[in-house]
């Protein structure tokens, strides 16, 4: 319902995640999403090109794993070697 | 080709909390200052800015008052609040449906909480997406106009069960708009067994100084 904001979340998240490392070049995102996130994964994925679009995350994938529980975490970055 | 396999870094950061921890940072903010918070939810049109411009005219006599508001675009809301002379901000989300902490703690940047006594928060028109987001308030105020139909309760059960106190507004119009308040009332309690319920208008002083008292108290 609000995938968007979250898909926001996740491009300012891995960013974060990014910075803290000094600088990376993501190719794909892991993403872990609980059963009763919410998250709808079409929408979100729908979602996530928009916000990647003009941030260093412009083109990268999203990999989801499905899970029980309610969480949606951020688990491993795939990044340049 | 090893060159070009991508490199796998580990990274535990949970989407969904980090509202919630923002949220909590901001209450322990706000309890410091001794600010009180309220903010208002409801769909749009149900009298959220006429409501909450009502409350400031007289609030701004008593206590140090400011008010944030949330829409996608304009900051129209925000002149007709800052009409009572609050300190007033407008917060544009965009495309975003609802306000979250972290807009709430961009807004405030540079305001003096210690200053206030109140701060008031208009969310964006939006009975679903505001429920699932803590802005660090002390109170909701849940807002279902007579014009809009007694079921909206039983349709939208999460915002009523994520707010405190429930205000039925426009009630001068109930007569005309064909609303059963009794039912209305009786749906509101079946979401929420024990909810407080207002009636209130703005705009013929209706209950408004019985609301004035809640939201200041």
């Amino acid at each position: 319902m609000h995938e968007l904001s979250l898909a926001m979340s996740l491009v300012e998240g891995v960013e974060a995640e990014c910075a803290a490392r000094g600088g990376l070049h993501v190719r794909a995102v892991h993403l872990e999403m609980g059963e009763l996130s919410g998250v709808h994964e079409d929408a979100l994925r729908f979602a996530y090109e928009m916000a990647c679009q003009g941030t260093e995350l412009e083109g990268s994938r999203l990999a989801t794993t499905h899970t029980g529980g309610s969480g949606l975490q951020i688990t491993a970055l795939e990044v340049d070697p | 080709m090893t060159g070009t396999e991508p490199r796998l870094v580990e990274v535990r950061r949970n989407l969904l909390k980090d509202n919630d921890l923002r949220a909590r940072a901001l209450r322990q903010r706000f309890r410091t200052a001794g600010v009180r918070v309220v903010s208002v939810v409801s769909s749009p049109g149900a009298g959220k800015t006429t409501l909450l411009a009502a409350l400031l005219q007289n609030l701004t006599k008593q206590l140090r008052v400011a008010a944030l508001v949330g829409d996608l675009a304009t900051d129209n809301d925000a002149r007709r609040l800052a009409a009572s002379g609050a300190p007033t901000r407008q917060i544009t989300t965009g495309t975003v449906c609802h306000l979250e902490a972290r807009m709430i703690e961009q807004a405030l940047e540079g305001w003096e909480l210690a200053e206030l006594d109140l701060l008031l928060i208009e969310n964006v028109g939006n009975l679903v997406c505001p429920s699932a987001y803590d802005l660090g308030e002390d109170v909701r105020l849940v807002l279902a106009a007579v014009t809009e139909g007694e079921d909206k309760p039983l349709k939208y059960p999460t915002i009523f069960n994520t707010a405190d106190l429930a205000v039925i507004t426009k009630c001068d119009l109930a007569e005309a708009a064909g609303c059963d308040l009794d039912l209305l009332r009786h749906n509101i309690e079946a979401v929420r067994p024990g909810m407080p319920v207002r009636m209130v208008s703005a705009r013929s002083g209706l209950g408004m100084a019985e609301l004035q008292h809640a939201v200041a108290a």
